[in-house]
């Protein structure tokens, strides 16, 4: 069955207050056109979940997007610095700042596909993340009696991912560093995709190289040439060093509008 | 800085020549290491680590890449596919911090913004968690890596009185330091303590004291081996774009 629409259509499936998993990792395959859209279309109190994300969730929360982060870090890497619109949005009570750590939502996204509650986690016993969130806590560990440290499941309604390949079906293939993303699919409800090429399912069928995401887990398939940018894609392009400046030095949320506006010819064909 | 300066004054060395060095060897040969996103520096040095001394270290990486023959490094991440290029497996980073829970891993380079000599370490906010007044990145895998890593190695950048703090806004994680590499000397965490291990000869003790927010207690007081020249050639091999300068070249 044909999954392949306009980002337009697939965006739609997200609804305000929905829990969402992003794909890629800091500014390595983020999902940046289905992040555009999400913008564009106002969606609202969105929690997101990421393990370390950059200018995806940087430019939501400039969106005004989004009620919580699940993360272990939020920030660009070295030469970008910080992510100033997520900062400033926690630090004004607009956001809430979720703090895990990486592994932590790994295992809470886990928790999820295996259909349980919770999760143990080794290492999370020292500090002040376990008492400070309620996402974490200590139980009785029934055979030996010893206490575990547990993370709360995470299972988000809707993870966006950008890929290099797909089939109309939804098979779907990453080339390069896959990152959680195929974690962060099979904990969710919905699965929305973007691609840089749409092959035939002949390309998967024929080959010994399989996809990585199956059909059946995916709701919408979008046809998105630099879907990824200015972020990177592996084996397709690398980052755009100048509109991840151009964003960062954005003051308010016209200018986001017009910064937007310069993708949507791409993003929306 | 001008490929040609350094190459011509191998001998010469900065902070960040003699912090990667300090890193690199740390690292011993059949380690398994890894590093994280904004890392350039613990990047640069397990490569060093196994172009000199710890030829079969493991180098582990976010995006997976299992000994990578890394050829150019990116000025903007230590994440990227690069790291998988030549790479002999895919072992992503939720196997390595497994690897880590079962006791597998070796060594971990992490960082953080505040460290008090109890071993506290906080990457998460200044003031109070819920109504910070600066929230920072996050601590990454640093909450479960550093109590379960054999060795986490710390290092950063800024040594100076807001960063050494009598006492932590936050306990992000804690106790089990290795060393902590800063750009003035090496800690080391000793029964609990975080004690001075060896001052850079870049610097002082009396410019550690004045730059640490608490009182700087040794056992034995001594220098940091400075690069030697086979170091520094393999450095400019390894990283002839000084990225490993760059968290200096930020401020």
């Amino acid at each position: 069955m044909s999954k392949l629409m306009n980002i337009q259509s697939a965006i739609a499936l997200i609804e305000n207050g929905n829990t969402v998993g992003i794909g890629g990792n800091v500014l390595h395959r983020a999902p940046m056109a289905l992040v555009r859209e999400m913008i564009r279309q106002q969606k609202r109190k969105l929690k997101i979940i990421k393990t370390a994300g950059a200018m995806d969730v940087d430019m939501l929360c400039f969106g005004e997007c989004v009620e919580s982060v699940d993360a272990g870090f939020i920030s660009y890497e070295s030469e970008f610095s910080l992510a100033d619109h997520y900062r400033k949005a926690v630090q004004e009570g607009k956001v809430k700042a979720n703090e895990h750590a990486c592994y932590t939502v790994m295992s809470a996204l886990r928790a999820a596909v295996y259909g349980i509650p919770f999760m143990p986690v080794h290492g999370l016993m020292e500090g002040d993340l376990i008492e400070v969130n309620d996402y974490f806590t200590r139980i009785n560990d029934p055979f030996s009696n010893e206490q575990v440290t547990v993370v709360k499941a995470i299972r988000p309604d809707v993870t966006i991912i950008h890929v290099q390949e797909a089939d109309e079906n939804g098979n779907a293939i990453m080339y390069g560093p896959k990152f959680d993303d195929i974690l962060l699919a099979k904990a969710a409800k919905k699965v929305i995709i973007s691609a840089e090429n749409i092959v035939e399912e002949s390309r998967f069928r024929l080959s010994r190289e399989k996809a990585d995401i199956p059909h059946f887990m995916v709701s919408a398939v979008v046809h998105i040439k630099k879907g990824a940018a200015p972020c990177s894609c592996a084996e397709h392009y690398d980052i755009d060093r100048q509109s991840i400046l151009d964003f960062k030095a954005l003051k308010d949320k016209e200018q986001l509008a017009h910064y937007l506006t310069q993708y949507e010819k791409a993003d929306c064909r | 800085m001008d490929n040609n300066v350094i190459k011509e004054s191998y001998l010469s060395y900065r902070p960040c020549d003699i912090m990667v060095c300090v890193m690199a060897r740390l690292i011993e040969n059949n380690n398994t290491v890894f590093h994280g996103v904004s890392s350039h520096m613990p990047m640069i040095a397990t490569v060093l680590a196994k172009a000199t001394h710890a030829p079969d270290a493991v180098h582990l990486n976010i995006p997976g890449g299992v000994d990578p023959e890394v050829t150019t490094l990116q000025k903007y991440t230590s994440a990227g596919s690069e790291l998988t290029q030549g790479s002999v497996c895919d072992f992503p980073l939720s196997d390595i911090f497994d690897l880590s829970m079962r006791g597998g891993l070796d060594v971990a380079f992490l960082s953080g913004i505040q460290f008090d000599n109890k071993g506290n370490v906080n990457a998460s906010v200044i003031g109070d968690y819920h109504k910070p007044k600066v929230r920072m990145p996050g601590g990454a895998g640093s909450a479960v890596l550093i109590p379960t890593a054999k060795r986490a190695i710390i290092w950063r950048t800024k040594h100076d009185k807001r960063t050494f703090v009598p006492k932590v806004d936050f306990v992000t994680t804690r106790g089990n330091i290795d060393k902590i590499v800063t750009p003035l000397c090496v800690f080391k965490m000793h029964k609990g303590e975080l004690l001075l291990d060896s001052i850079h000869p870049t610097s002082s003790i009396e410019e550690i004291s004045e730059n640490t927010g608490f009182d700087i207690r040794y056992i034995e007081l001594k220098y940091t081996k400075v690069p030697t020249e086979t170091e520094m050639r393999a450095l400019i091999r390894i990283d002839p774009q000084d990225y490993r300068n760059i968290e200096f070249e930020k401020k």
